[in-house]
């Protein structure tokens, strides 16, 4: 098994990809697809691999660079990551890497090159930086042909084999060939741009070794950081001077709020970088007459976060409200029993049944003034949000 | 998809040539950044969310009081300008300029680009 290192992917797929399989990362054009490999390569690394690229669109020092971007060391794994360069012999330009591929518009010199990696080399991860230009170069049928056998033989040695593909106008036989028969697993990268959310996703279209979830992820790509699962809006609401300031600033790598006289009267805006997750957080005001204002800014929210105060009960039938007005139904959200540390503080239990919330609503403790319990909510609801494996 | 993203970046790079303007982004009604021309790139998710509420306030308030809908909510400081205008249903425009322009030409080019948003995004 390897590792992608991208967050959620591995679960995703059981763990990672198992040795002897092949995986292509299929992305509509336009879309940030070429990184799924690099960061798999650097995956790989990590976790003790050994590891080929194969570099055809750009020089291999560039491509050695874009690991820089990201803050993916790779100077001290120099003999465990190998370099295929097919972009220099194109351009009549020398080549420094210990292989190449001579012609690389003739899929026989690729073809040769790629066995005597597989055939020298021990279990290895071979990344392929881009088959769509080794298309481009060889022709489509020739390329095809060629990859069967790439990943037979990598079955065969115990390689993980690694694609990433553009899906370029090519022919409708080509394209249903590699988002069908060809690899072990797809992964499609697309973008989208519903409604405002406008982003970019990953979800497993095939895999013959985990079951396939549906669920789609958006992400973003930060350099440095690489790929991140991008949550665009979690919703942070409950009743007045329940703690929601208190816990988005808890929460957020960085946050703002506009607030005066001690109560937010317009919003509380956050970032959260955390375990691969990107998330931007928006906490409303509690005060009944804010409740134009939170109706405006409730759209789109993929989870809530509800805060009460858990010594003062008398407030649960706003915040059962406040559901309402955000509408935050049918939403994943989780309820932060927050000022847990003052005397009285129910327990969540008596929460639970006071609030009549039903048993499968998470309840989780909370004082959010010394960050007490909100990384612990924040799992939660991520869980929830990406539909927890 | 990838075209419609297309579009609002090349909306939004001809906004940002018009004299005196230092930033641009386009965000939608509830406070989500769509895409942006701005140098400090980590601040603008918050400005996005900051100017939807400034402008979904101002129509609250308005409203209320039988003025209509707002134009557009016009921010002066002594730094500089910060223009939140309606592009359609779904989303706003969001732009800064330097504190000493005159906001004729701004303004004219500015709804030009909010008619357009709002054709793009439909």
């Amino acid at each position: 098994m390897i590792e992608t290192g991208i967050p959620k992917l591995d679960k995703f797929l059981g763990g990672g990809i198992p040795r002897g399989k092949s995986l292509v990362y299929y992305s509509q054009p336009g879309v940030e697809g070429e990184i799924f490999g690099l960061q798999t390569v650097y995956g790989t690394l990590k976790t003790g691999g050994t590891c080929v690229f194969v570099v055809s669109s750009t020089i291999p020092d560039i491509v050695k660079g874009q690991f820089d971007e990201f803050g993916w060391d790779i100077s001290s794994f120099k003999d465990k990551l190998f370099f295929v360069d097919s972009y220099n012999p194109l351009i009549g330009a020398p080549s420094n890497e210990k292989y190449v591929v001579s012609n690389p518009d003739r899929i026989e010199d690729f073809h040769k090159t790629i066995m005597d990696i597989i055939k020298e080399l021990p279990p290895s991860t071979i990344v392929f930086g881009s088959l769509s230009t080794i298309m481009d170069l060889c022709g489509e049928k020739e390329t095809i042909e060629a990859v069967r056998t790439w990943n037979k033989m990598a079955m065969l040695y115990n390689h993980t084999i690694v694609y990433n593909f553009t899906a370029w106008p090519y022919s409708d036989e080509t394209l249903n060939l590699i988002k069908g028969d060809l690899f072990n697993s797809v992964i499609s990268i697309g973008g989208i741009a519903e409604r405002v959310i406008f982003g970019q996703y990953f979800g497993i279209m095939k895999s013959d070794w985990a079951e396939v979830s549906r669920k789609s992820m958006l992400f973003r790509v930060l350099r440095p950081g690489g790929i991140k699962i991008f949550i665009p809006k979690i919703l942070v609401t409950g009743p007045f001077d329940a703690g929601k300031s208190t816990f988005v600033h808890a929460l957020s790598t960085r946050a703002i709020s506009v607030d005066r006289l001690g109560t937010t009267v317009a919003m509380d805006h956050g970032h959260v970088e955390y375990k691969g997750f990107s998330a931007d957080i928006f906490g409303t005001p509690g005060q009944e007459r804010f409740d134009p204002i939170i109706k405006l800014l409730s759209g789109e929210s993929m989870g809530v976060f509800l805060i009460v105060d858990s010594t003062n009960p008398s407030d649960f039938i706003r915040a059962k409200h406040m559901l309402d007005i955000t509408k935050s139904y049918g939403l994943p959200y989780v309820v932060v029993a927050n000022k847990q540390d003052l005397p009285g503080a129910l327990t969540p239990e008596e929460i639970r049944e006071q609030f009549h919330l039903p048993e499968d609503i998470p309840i989780v403790r909370a004082v959010a003034k010394d960050k007490i319990g909100v990384y612990e909510a924040f799992e939660v609801l991520l869980d929830r949000v990406t539909g927890g494996i | 998809m990838s075209d419609t993203i297309e579009m609002v970046d090349k909306l939004l790079a001809d906004l940002k040539k018009v004299g005196g303007v230092i930033a641009c982004a386009a965000a939608s009604r509830d406070g989500l950044l769509i895409r942006a021309i701005m140098q400090k790139e980590q601040i603008v998710e918050s400005l996005a969310a900051m100017s939807a509420t400034m402008l979904g306030a101002a129509e609250t308030a308005t409203t209320h009081v039988e003025m209509g809908i707002p134009t557009r909510v016009i921010v002066e400081s002594d730094h500089g300008k910060l223009i939140v205008v309606g592009a359609g249903p779904k989303a706003l425009l969001i732009l800064l300029t330097s504190p000493d322009i005159g906001l004729g030409l701004v303004l004219l080019e500015l709804d030009k680009s909010a008619k357009k948003l709002k054709e793009i995004l439909t």
